[in-house]
């Protein structure tokens, strides 16, 4: 209750706020400022690295070579460096990590606001179509959806981003209908706001926290799905270092090149790691009841 | 006398460990019960009086809660330096108590059967089908139907639930009961019912009890002593009499100027001026100082010992025997 | 409670029905049918296409998705194009394999989660609730298939110790059993952890230890019972989620699953196989969601007494 009070006596407060119990929280920053690190370095290895000679040249004489000085991972099959392939391919995890969230959040939460807002047949049709599509499971709804669209790393944005609307369309719905009836939206049409400048002025601040919790926990959880979709063959395609696709090529070099597969797991797991971390703390210092 | 004791708390110190800094509950206080007797320990919401019960079960919550000193015997064995499976013997047999609030003291899963049966179980040995049966007997005793026994707390009203935390609390038949605010959430009519119930119960077992209220009135109707306790502290302790109707503390006579009149009623409430004071940071001197209308500079800065004034009564001021001290008790109880 | 239950499973058709829709209309979208799937090379482009006429391939998708129904309630799921076999038939055969690994996986998970997320309930802001938090975390943020990678490094690559693919003996289902519950518990042990600290706090738990109760039954017997409903939730939606069909962990380990089944349906276009086994697949974990909403009613008097009225 107090957070609400805040929240409407002006925006700065509750953000100062949940700055201040963020900066508290050991976990989250660490998790930031590896995140901080990990996304200079998928941004700085894209301009240093040239794609055709580093990336995906086959260099067969160097094929299959175990951790060593030269190559700090070592190479796999084509005898391409793992390590700046890992490197390299940091930005298709967290562009589809984000992609897919920014999908899936924009359509969840139109709808879920749209469902919260107007209620009746618009809330009933909304909310029934989440049902239907909420039961089919998730991995094999997103492999209908990637197959449908082709094999492409836009059609994977999309998939992942898919699969989590229905629960997008039911936070914001829950955070909507908690604010639907305050008297200051009451207020509000009283003076003659049309309904548009309601929802954008009075109902989407008031429902922003919880989907942005939400948002911040699906993007680890996307880059996850992403990554097995990859893995099984339904991802970026080949010769692009997606790290599933990496862990997917190192599964036939299980018993002998077991960094093939090792390094790119590990990759990520730091990279979903930070996420939660940061995650984490955004859902504490948002919302102080939650924390114990 | 000494053997007679059923309780006996000496210097008990409890604090809490919060962020905010660490409050001081309870600040030192004595208490000595004997068998048979009852004790109202009266004061305001915040004045340490469950905090004191807690800890006489060592249930003080933690880990916030911490027992700093004192020692607290019951039946001549000190509470505070038990072993759990000591401690788990004492509770419910030993000492046992009716709380607060019946709304959430119940657990909501099982059948208040199950859980009055519980103690019995523990304490007394017995099969489960004999515990059950006692159950039912106890349920009787506090005026419940037989056939509610198989009912969830969701199905009772809020006095029916007060009744079956009474229950759970006599079916031992422990020799000190802890009964804190027992009526309070209950209808008037009902609140009469209940302390009979408590008062029939006590003369046929023998028990002591600790009565934990802010109502003066029941304190008069169901209690043998009074400690008046005020920001952690007891301020004024004695007979009934010797409270009532020599009431020699400040405090304790703005406590009975406050209550409502009701041979004089056009007479005025007279509320205690100010507020108490934040626990975590206690004046330096007497802890009432800041709203005593006798209080002098010296009150402020010196800590006030207890003084007893006869074998029974205790007052913690040090202006009690000064002259121009006099107390004004407007209301003849 | 028996009308309940009925209300329930009728509820469950019309929701059925939507997937069903759903289900086919998404595999619709994808390119390529049965038809390129069985000829493939052995007719042109001209004769599927006559081909696909005669059997209706080109009527509006509403009309063949009554007519799959209609089929459908008749017990008739269509043929597989690749194993010429019926697909309700196939389905079936490979399911008790699934629900095998399925249970195993959440039996696996809750004997991780509920001992550590109580303890760490108990012990809260400890040394111990820091360090099975941590763990929690790592678990979430682990692909489970390069989870189940590394145990197969170490188990069967490394140590010998267990097989690593297939379904051939009662170790088989060990790794991926693992594999499945570590990846679940993660989730539990917060839903476990955070479920009892709303929980420990309560006053009924005060007037239990009020009565002698030692702390062991206050916590598994009394604080347990009550924090039950939100894990059971979570444990039936992994539950559900697993029945379908771990996809990837029954992949990385060739388990011969219905999650295997599907994927391969989707990698040889077998289309009917497809829609058979996602519908099949959304029915069981509908019905799972179902029968948890009912296993509250026990777990939890005052919901039970909600649903008698």
């Amino acid at each position: 209750m107090k957070k609400r009070s805040k929240k409407q006596s002006g925006g700065k407060g509750f953000w100062g706020e949940v700055a201040k119990e963020f900066k508290k929280n050991k976990g989250a920053i660490i998790g930031l400022i590896i995140f901080g690190i990990i996304i200079f370095a998928a941004i700085a290895a894209m301009f240093i690295l040239d794609y055709k000679t580093q990336i995906t040249k086959l260099n067969l004489s160097e094929a299959l070579r175990p951790v060593s000085s030269k190559h700090i991972f070592g190479t796999d099959q084509f005898g391409r460096d793992i390590f700046l392939r890992i490197l390299y391919g940091a930005h298709y995890s967290l562009l589809i990590g984000v992609c897919a969230v920014v999908i899936s959040t924009l359509i969840g939460s139109i709808l879920g606001i749209l469902a919260g807002y107007f209620g009746g047949i618009t809330e009933t049709l909304i909310m029934r179509l989440m049902d239907i599509i909420s039961p089919i499971p998730s991995v094999l709804l997103a492999i209908c959806i990637a197959s449908a669209f082709g094999q492409s790393l836009y059609s994977l944005m999309l998939a992942v981003g898919v699969i989590s609307v229905p629960s997008f369309a039911r936070v914001a719905r829950a955070g909507v209908m908690t604010v639907r009836d305050q008297e200051y939206i009451e207020a509000a049409k009283s003076q003659g706001a049309s309904e548009f400048q309601i929802i954008v002025e009075h109902v989407i601040p008031n429902s922003l926290p919880p989907i942005l919790v939400q948002a911040t926990m699906r993007v680890a959880s996307a880059i996850i799905s992403a990554s097995s979709l990859s893995f099984l063959g339904l991802g970026v395609p080949a010769p692009q270092p997606e790290w599933g696709g990496m862990l997917s090529e190192g599964r036939n070099f299980l018993g002998t090149n077991t960094n093939m597969t090792l390094f790119p797991g590990i990759a990520i797991m730091i990279t979903v790691l930070c996420i939660n971390l940061i995650g984490d703390g955004v859902r504490d210092a948002m919302d102080p009841r939650l924390k114990r | 006398m000494a053997e007679e004791l059923v309780l006996d708390i000496k210097d008990l110190v409890v604090r809490y460990d919060t962020d905010a800094g660490s409050v001081k509950a309870v600040n030192g206080i004595n208490l000595k019960l004997r068998r048979k007797r009852s004790i109202g320990l009266v004061g305001e919401t915040g004045a340490g009086k469950t905090t004191t019960a807690l800890a006489i079960l060592n249930l003080v919550p933690e880990p916030a809660g911490v027992i700093k000193n004192g020692s607290i015997l019951v039946d001549g064995k000190n509470i505070l330096a038990m072993s759990e499976s000591e401690l788990q013997k004492t509770r419910g047999k030993g000492v046992s108590m009716i709380f607060q609030d019946p709304m959430t003291a119940l657990n909501p899963v099982f059948t208040v059967g199950e859980q009055i049966a519980e103690s019995i179980r523990i304490h007394e040995g017995v099969s489960e089908k004999e515990a059950m049966r006692r159950a039912v007997e106890m349920l009787e005793i506090v005026g419940i139907a037989a056939n509610r026994v198989n009912d969830y707390p969701h199905q009772l009203s809020g006095g029916m639930k007060q009744r079956v935390v009474i229950a759970i609390a006599l079916a031992c038949r422990a020799k000190l009961l802890i009964a804190d605010e027992p009526t309070t959430a209950l209808d008037v009519t009902i609140q009469a019912q209940v302390l009979e119930l408590i008062r029939s119960y006590r003369e046929k077992y023998d028990t002591a009890m600790l009565l934990i209220t802010h109502d003066l009135g029941i304190v008069a109707e169901s209690c043998d002593e009074v400690a008046v306790m005020y920001a952690g502290n007891i301020v004024e302790y004695g007979t009934l009499e010797d409270v009532f109707n020599q009431t020699k503390h400040p405090y304790t006579e703005g406590l009975f100027n406050s209550l409502p009149n009701i041979i004089e009623r056009r007479s005025k409430l007279t509320p205690i001026p100010g507020m108490v004071p934040d626990p975590t940071e206690l004046p330096e001197g007497c802890v009432f100082a800041e709203r005593c209308a006798y209080a002098t500079d010296e009150c402020g800065k010196t800590v006030q010992a207890d003084q007893w004034l006869s074998d029974t009564h205790m007052v913690r001021c040090s202006r009690y025997c000064e002259p121009d001290f006099n107390i004004i008790r407007r209301i003849k109880t | 409670m028996h009308r309940y239950v009925f209300k329930r499973i009728l509820l469950l058709i019309p929701i059925m029905l939507a997937v069903s829709f759903v289900v086919y209309f998404i595999v619709d979208l994808a390119p390529g049918d049965d038809i390129d799937a069985i000829y493939g090379n052995e007719l042109t482009a001209e004769q599927k296409d006559e081909l696909r006429e005669e059997l209706g391939y080109n009527d509006p998708l509403v009309i063949r998705y009554a007519r799959y129904m209609g089929k459908l309630l008749t017990g008739d799921m269509g043929t597989s194009s690749f194993y010429h076999e019926p697909v309700m038939k196939l389905y079936f055969s490979k399911f008790p394999a699934t629900l095998n690994l399925a249970f195993w996986g959440i039996i696996v998970a809750l004997l991780i989660a509920i001992p550590l997320g109580i303890i760490a309930a108990v012990h809260q802001n400890t040394l111990i609730d820091s360090a099975s938090m941590i763990l929690g975390l790592l678990g979430m943020s682990m692909p489970n298939f390069w989870f189940g990678l590394m145990l197969i490094i170490l188990f069967s690559l490394t140590l010998g110790w267990l097989p690593s693919f297939g379904n051939e003996s009662w170790t088989s289902v060990i790794l991926p059993a693992v594999t499945v519950g570590v990846g679940q518990a993660a989730l539990l042990i917060r839903t476990t952890r955070s479920s009892m600290l709303e929980v420990i706090r309560q006053d009924y738990l005060r007037t239990v230890r009020a009565k002698g109760v030692n702390e062991r039954t206050v916590i598994y017997h009394h604080a347990l019972r009550n924090a039950l409903i939100p894990i059971i939730t979570a444990a039936g939606t992994q539950l559900g989620i697993a029945l379908g069909g771990s996809v990837v962990v029954e992949s990385v380990f060739a388990w011969p699953g219905v999650g295997k089944l599907t994927i391969d349906a989707f990698n040889t276009r077998d289309t009917t196989l497809v829609v058979g086994c996602l519908i099949l697949t959304t029915a069981f974990s509908s019905i799972l969601m179902m029968l948890i909403d009912i296993i509250y009613a026990f777990v939890d008097p005052r919901i039970k007494a909600r649903y008698m009225n």
